[in-house]
Parts: structure tokens; sequence; C-alpha cells
């Protein structure tokens, strides 16, 4: 299994109730799996606490087998690569370019390759125009597909996205669609946070629909019990 | 003279973030009528998001960009009005949230604006009340908007414009991170805003999510390209392909 979760709490400061409670979760390394649940419910909570953003007040987290607790921050982001649910958040870069090539740079990568990927990612997404724009100065649905091209370009064996079609318009929308199915066809796993429920129906094969921070159903079948959300 | 009855009136604006810079917005003009909803489509960075932010004429005052053409709010002009002046005409709500939000409790973040308009407290509170109860938001009133889902930190930001009351609307894809409920109970509050005379303008990649809009304005590389009713541009299958909106 590539991330466990056993008995996972969490709770944030000065509030009363926990904003997540006793999650039991295995998430394959392959597939793509949806998080969906009304605002508040704990979905953003439990990605960043697969991740080791947050750390677990009860319960345990393995990411390959190894407590989460024992990999810092760089090496869960190595196998694991995460897109916020606020793209403003994760982009620091001087450019565009800069930006999509972060992570390819900081892990070594050729110069052939980190200019072949760059483009590729700037030509897919559309950003080429926006090579050497300050990235927060694009707009929202352009911060939220670079962000996705920044993390998409490193390759990660896992994806969480946190509503990644957020600012997208329907066009993009579709773009990004046809990528992940790509990256779910080369094997590597993908996880969804989305209140966009037809796109969750178009991309996911299971959807685990959480309520006041618990799991209330884990599904393979579509259109059912989580559309009330 | 602008007619009593149009509340948004936009003359050739035409803006660039930068002097040497893109232009953002080309030669736009349009008139929104007291009463309409309108909304905002386009491509991401079609310059729908920067359209707002003329109306809401924070572009004026708060940005040093290059700005040409002319913008009326209920018949005055907002290059001669200030920030307490705009906010009795135009409320907006931002795309993201975090922007606009700094109050360490819900309740007080909605009371903020109706405070410094010098409300009366009895009034302020009443304010406060009717958009907690509106927008379902009782069990967040005391908490610390920091540490709420983006859904919720959106009907917190749209809570603290409701509360000031203006006759204009601005919302800047306010639906995108809500759940169903939420999105349920913010297209009511607006439908009754409208009955009640309100002008909204919203900004919004799901075309069907408002289709109790009167018309739709379509924005394409800063040019507004359609500005027509509703029924007949989401009719238009043709348009819509096209300019790649479905």
């Amino acid at each position: 299994m590539f991330l466990e979760l056993r008995q996972v709490g969490f709770s944030y400061p000065q509030k009363t109730s926990p904003a997540v409670i006793g999650i039991n979760l295995s998430l394959k390394k392959s597939g793509i799996t949806a998080i969906v649940g009304p605002n508040g419910s704990g979905k953003s909570t439990l990605t960043k606490l697969m991740l080791g953003i947050l750390p677990a007040s009860e319960g345990q987290i393995y990411l390959e087998g190894r407590n989460i607790t024992e990999y810092s921050l760089a090496e869960a982001g190595r196998r694991i690569g995460y897109v916020s649910q606020n793209p403003d958040l994760q982009l620091f870069c001087a450019s565009v370019a800069e930006e999509i090539a972060f992570g390819l740079v900081n892990q070594g990568c050729d110069v052939a390759t980190l200019e072949e990927r760059v483009n590729f990612y700037l030509d897919y997404f559309e950003l080429a125009a926006y090579r050497k724009s300050f990235p927060l100065h694009l707009s929202q649905g352009e911060k939220q597909r670079l962000a996705i091209a920044a993390v998409l370009a490193n390759e990660p064996e896992y994806l969480i996205l946190d509503e990644p079609t957020n600012g997208l318009d329907a066009y993009r929308k579709r773009l990004l669609e046809e990528y992940l199915h790509k990256v779910a066809e080369l094997g590597r796993g993908i996880l969804l946070v989305s209140h966009d429920i037809a796109f969750v129906d178009r991309m996911a094969e299971r959807i685990i629909a959480l309520a006041n921070g618990q799991i209330q159903s884990d599904s393979n079948q579509r259109g059912e019990g989580y559309l009330c959300y | 003279m602008e007619s009593c009855n149009e509340a948004v009136v936009v003359q050739a604006l035409t803006y660039q973030y930068h002097a040497s810079g893109p232009f953002i917005l080309r030669d736009i003009g349009f008139r929104i009528d007291r009463g309409e909803v309108v909304v905002i489509t386009g491509l991401s960075g079609c310059g729908k998001s920067t359209l707002c932010l003329c109306i809401s004429g924070l572009i004026h005052h708060h940005r040093n960009g290059v700005i040409s053409g002319k913008i009326i709010l209920n018949g005055k002009d907002t290059r001669g009005m200030r920030g307490p002046a705009l906010a009795l005409e135009v409320g907006m709500v931002f795309q993201d949230p975090d922007t606009q939000l700094f109050s360490p409790a819900v309740e007080d973040e909605i009371a903020f604006a109706p405070e410094n308009l010098c409300l009366p407290p009895e009034q302020i509170q009443e304010r406060v009340n009717n958009v907690i109860d509106t927008l379902g938001l009782a069990a967040l009133r005391h908490a610390n908007p920091y540490y709420l889902s983006g859904g919720e930190k959106h009907l917190v930001a749209l809570a603290a414009v409701l509360a000031l009351d203006p006759p204009v609307l601005i919302l800047d894809e306010v639906l995108s991170q809500l759940d169903s409920l939420g999105k349920k109970r913010v297209i009511a509050t607006l439908e009754i805003l409208r009955d009640k005379g309100k002008t909204i303008i919203a900004v919004e990649h799901n075309l069907e999510a408002l289709a109790f809009a009167d018309r739709f304005m379509v924005l394409e590389a800063g040019k507004l390209i359609r500005f027509d009713r509703t029924e007949k541009i989401l009719a238009d299958q043709d348009f819509l392909m096209t300019r790649r909106l479905v």
C-alpha cells in the first residue's frame, strides 16, 4: 500500500471539535481516487496530514510502509506532488518558467531534459506567452494552471490535487482531465479533492465521502452516495 | 447625462497593469440597469477579474496601472470617489477570499464594514445576524476565519460584503469552492437580492450555475465580444464551442 492511515485524528488550535477523526484509509500507488464532502468536512486537512504538512493528533500515517513522521517534508514531497487549494501559497519564483523548472533543478535534472520539460508544460498548459511573467501577476486560472504544471513537471509517483478545477474554464478543465488520465495510465496514482462533481464523476474510479471529519462512504460506484455534496 | 435606471455604465475602458505591459482590457463599453443580474465569462486570463476591480473602483485608487475611459456607478463617476463613498455604492467578493479576511472571528469580519459606516450598534447586530442566518454560518460565528475551509472562507467574505448592503454587488467566482448546499444558499440569496433591486455582477465559468441571470457578458483577450440575453447565449452552442466556453 502506498499510503495508509490508521485511526488518524487532527484538531486545529482554538477549535472545539476535531477536523478529522478516526480515519482508516489505504491508498494504492495507482488509480484515481477522489475525496468529496461538504465545506469544512476535513478534506483539505486530510491531504495535509497525508503529506506530513500537519502532524496527526492521533493515529499513524504510513507512506510506503514508513511512518510519515520519519520523512522530511522534502522526502515526502519527492514522492507526492501536491497542489494546494490556493495556488498563491505555492508560487514563489520570479518567472513562470523558473516556477516550472524549480523542482527539476533541485532534483539535479540535466539542462536538455530541463528545457524540454519546461517547454512541454508551458505549451501544454498554454502558459508559453507568460514564460517570463511574474507568477503572482497572473490571473487566478493561470496561477492554478501554473501550480499544477510545476508539480506535474517533477513527475512524482503520486499526486494530490486540492480543488484543481478552481478558476479553470471549461476548455482548460478538459486539457487537465486528458493529462491526468495519461498520468494515471502510466501507473501513477492521483488523489483529487473536489466539489466539482461532474469532474469527479468523469475522473475517479474510487470516491471517498467525508462529513464532519469522518469517512461516510468509500465506493467504486460513480454517481451514488456522494452527489449530495 | 446617464439614465437614472443605470447602475453601471462603462465607457471606452482600457487598462494595462504597467505602461509597457499588454492591454488587459481594450475599449470596453456597456450599461447595466439597476436590478439586473449579469454574468461575466470567458477563458481564464481574458480580463474578467480586472474588469471587476475596475468597476469596484479598486483599480482607480489602489493600482498604479494605466487606465483610460469612464466608469459610472449609480450616476457617479468612480474617479472622483474615495473608499467610503465607493463602499456605499459597490461591494466585491474577491476570487481569493484570503485577500479580504482579516478579523479574528467570523462575526467581527461581518461587522467590520457596518462599524466603519458608523451605523448604530443595534443595526450592525441586526445586519450581522441576518447574513449569518441567510448564509447558514451560525456554527462558524465565533470561529477564526483563518482556520476555515476554502468554501467557508468564501461564504464569510460574501457575508461581510452583504452586511454592507451595497446597491451593486460584484462576485468573482464565489461558487467555485462551495459545496452543493452552499451553492444553493448563495444562489437563493442572489435571487432575493435581485428581487430587492440590487444589481449583481458575477464572474463564473460554469455557464449553467447562474442561468437565472438576465444577461451574459463574454470577454476574450480583454475585449467584450458579446453581451446578450442569457437564453440567447446559452442556446448558441456554436458560439460557445467556437469560443471554447463549453
